[in-house]
């Protein structure tokens, strides 16, 4: 459906696109992750012949969007990180415009703009004029402009900025319905979006392709370790020799102690492994309590921290590298259970 | 097109700029009727739209300022520009509204040369043929607007490019009379001019090749035309500045003159300038 073969996008001498290549086959849903700045952005606008590209191809249908930009863009409907709204337009009028330079026929027009704007639930906001909307609003309202005409082909960048939480269920429902008739290629710097609704994620960094598979897959292509936080009472050293017993656990990490007598580790282990059980059974024989246990599923944030941090990583002081990695910890626990509460 | 004629047409009569538009230009030429036909007692509207031909210095940068520059500010051009719409339908689409509005008010002035001669003899075939002429100045200037527009992100800095380009245009005749005609000051001028060039081509090619080596050829041009035919260079600069001057080519038609090469002088500066704003239209994809 969507072929993108080789392609490079230079600013002078900045590289925002770096020989990036991938195809999208027809109902799926390929989701972009990246850091800010990634070239996630330029590559869709390369794909919607906004801008072109100094190297490489991109064929829509076997057709190239260089060669034939007006055969292409018929096929695309594209939502912009900035959605392209007029402010004193009211969300009909707006509705209206798009549908003429969609060309959507006359007599489809009335019904298709009645149709979008229940897929994206602003129907009652229809004789308001956009510049009174909210940021949530507009997000829909650009939306709804990119689903118009029902092109075959929907890029969205980053369309759950500034949406809440309900909102960003009910777009990612909207996205998920769009990708049974329609190609969705999305962007976004929120793993769990991603990971909701993608049938294949690309992370990319400073233009280049990094990593590309289904998002369950992701942390196994990664070797990525498990981890389960415990908290036991008693003495360290009791209680790290008895879990050494345990085969299954790879390494043993003790954190700092907060109250006295109470003992906080990390335990790593293969990611497939349970290893519960054997902990709770281990701690029982040498009678040191378990307050605590916690096991860490390595999340999306943290394989996308791992990969895009690498080259950053081997630049950073060494002495600095301890102080930044708790602070990164915590802040995915919270995206963690804040991720529980939205679902 | 139509789509985008129907919106900017809109969007000038929901907002107040195309009603202060059309205020503005009826209260000038009302003045300027009240001065050269009443108090003056010509018979002539042709003078009147004669001397108020300074309107367009002053009111076809308001109207054109936001026509390209609001797009790129708001990004709808992300939208236009990844719709299936051809470069030359948003220009011909928006330059149409612009021109609308400028013809409603010329509609309402059309009156005028009836009204007057319900008081007495006017001759209103030359009255006419200076309407038209003034239709076709007004659609030039307006290109020249909706190309500076296309250029720059900022309403304010569209209108006041536009403002001082007009003004320069339209005082060009008198600058050009001010300056000797001897070939010498000629030459001068044309190594700053050709300065210039240089300096424009280098900020749009950023080539320092092109621009010194384009610079270099033509100064070697002037230098070879000043030792070997200098009569050529006399009045030279009053020439060019002429054929830059838009307003002077109304003056045929204050004479009662129906001037065909200026209408075609003026359709051809509506149709390279509408055509420049398509290739900045263009030229986006490759920046």
């Amino acid at each position: 459906m969507i072929e993108v073969k080789n392609l490079v996008k230079r600013y002078g001498n900045h590289t925002a696109v770096d020989d990036l290549s991938f195809t999208v086959d027809r109902g799926q849903v390929l989701g972009f992750l990246g850091p800010n700045g990634a070239g996630k952005s330029t590559t869709m606008n390369i794909i919607t012949g906004y801008i072109s590209a100094t190297e490489g191809t991109v064929t829509v249908n076997g057709v190239d969007v260089y060669d034939e930009p007006e055969t292409v863009k018929k096929m695309i409907g594209y939502l912009p990180e900035q959605p392209p709204l007029y402010p004193d337009m009211t969300v009909r009028e707006y509705l209206d415009f798009v549908a003429d330079i969609k060309k959507v026929k006359k007599s489809k027009k009335l019904k298709m703009i009645g149709d979008v704007m229940e897929a994206a639930k602003i129907t009652h906001m229809s004789e308001r004029l956009i510049k009174h909307l909210s940021k949530g609003y507009k997000q829909r309202v650009g939306l709804a402009q990119a689903i118009m005409g029902y092109p075959e082909v929907i890029i969205l960048d980053e369309p759950t900025v500034g949406l809440d939480p309900k909102q960003i269920i009910e777009i990612r429902d909207l996205i998920r319905e769009l990708s049974n008739s329609h190609t969705v290629i999305l962007s976004s710097h929120i793993m769990q979006e991603v990971s909701a609704v993608c049938d294949t994620v690309m992370i990319i960094d400073k233009g280049k392709l990094v990593l590309s598979d289904k998002p369950e897959n992701l942390s196994a292509r990664l070797g990525v370790t498990g981890l389960m936080k415990l908290t036991v009472k008693g003495d360290s050293e009791t209680i790290i020799s008895a879990l050494n017993k345990i085969e299954l656990i790879t390494n043993i990490e003790e954190q700092p102690v907060t109250t006295e007598g109470i003992v906080n580790l990390n335990l790593f282990h293969e990611e497939n492994d349970d290893i519960r059980e054997a902990v709770f059974y281990a701690m029982c024989e040498a009678k040191t309590p378990i307050l605590e246990m916690q096991t860490v599923r390595m999340s999306l944030e943290e394989i996308f921290l791992k990969v895009t941090n690498q080259d950053n990583t081997a630049e950073l002081d060494p002495t600095e590298q301890p102080e930044a990695v708790p602070v990164e910890e915590s802040k995915i626990e919270e995206e963690e259970t804040s991720n529980v509460s939205d679902l | 097109m139509l789509a985008i004629y129907k919106k900017e047409l809109r969007s000038y009569f929901t907002s107040m700029i195309g009603y202060v538009f059309i205020a503005f230009f009826l209260v000038i030429i009302g003045i300027g009727i009240l001065i050269t036909n009443l108090k003056g007692t010509y018979a002539n509207f042709e003078y009147t739209l004669s001397t108020i031909s300074f309107i367009f210095v002053l009111l076809t940068p308001i109207l054109t300022m936001k026509l390209m520059a609001e797009e790129n500010k708001q990004k709808t051009d992300q939208l236009l520009l990844t719709s299936p719409l051809s470069a030359g339908a948003i220009v011909v689409g928006k330059f149409l509204a612009v021109f609308t509005v400028f013809l409603s008010a010329m509609a309402i002035t059309c009156l005028y040369p009836l009204i007057l001669s319900k008081y007495g003899e006017v001759p209103l075939l030359s009255a006419y043929s200076g309407i038209f002429g003034f239709i076709v100045l007004g659609a030039a200037y307006l290109a020249i607007g909706l190309y500076i527009s296309s250029l720059t992100e900022s309403q304010v800095v569209a209108a006041v490019i536009s403002f001082i380009l007009f003004l320069f245009t339209f005082l060009m005749r008198s600058l050009a009379d001010a300056i000797p005609a001897d070939n010498k000051t000629a030459f001068m001028i044309f190594i700053v001019i050709i300065l210039f060039v240089c300096l424009i081509l280098y900020r749009m090619m950023n080539n320092m090749t092109i621009a010194v080596s384009g610079g270099l050829l033509l100064v070697l041009g002037l230098f070879l035309t000043y030792m070997f035919k200098p009569t050529l260079l006399d009045g030279s600069v009053s020439k060019i500045a002429d054929w830059l001057s838009v307003v002077a080519r109304y003056d045929q038609f204050n004479y009662g003159i129906f001037d065909v090469t200026g209408i075609i002088y003026y359709i051809s500066i509506t149709f390279l300038f509408a055509f420049l704003t398509t290739q900045v239209i263009r030229k986006k994809r490759w920046s």
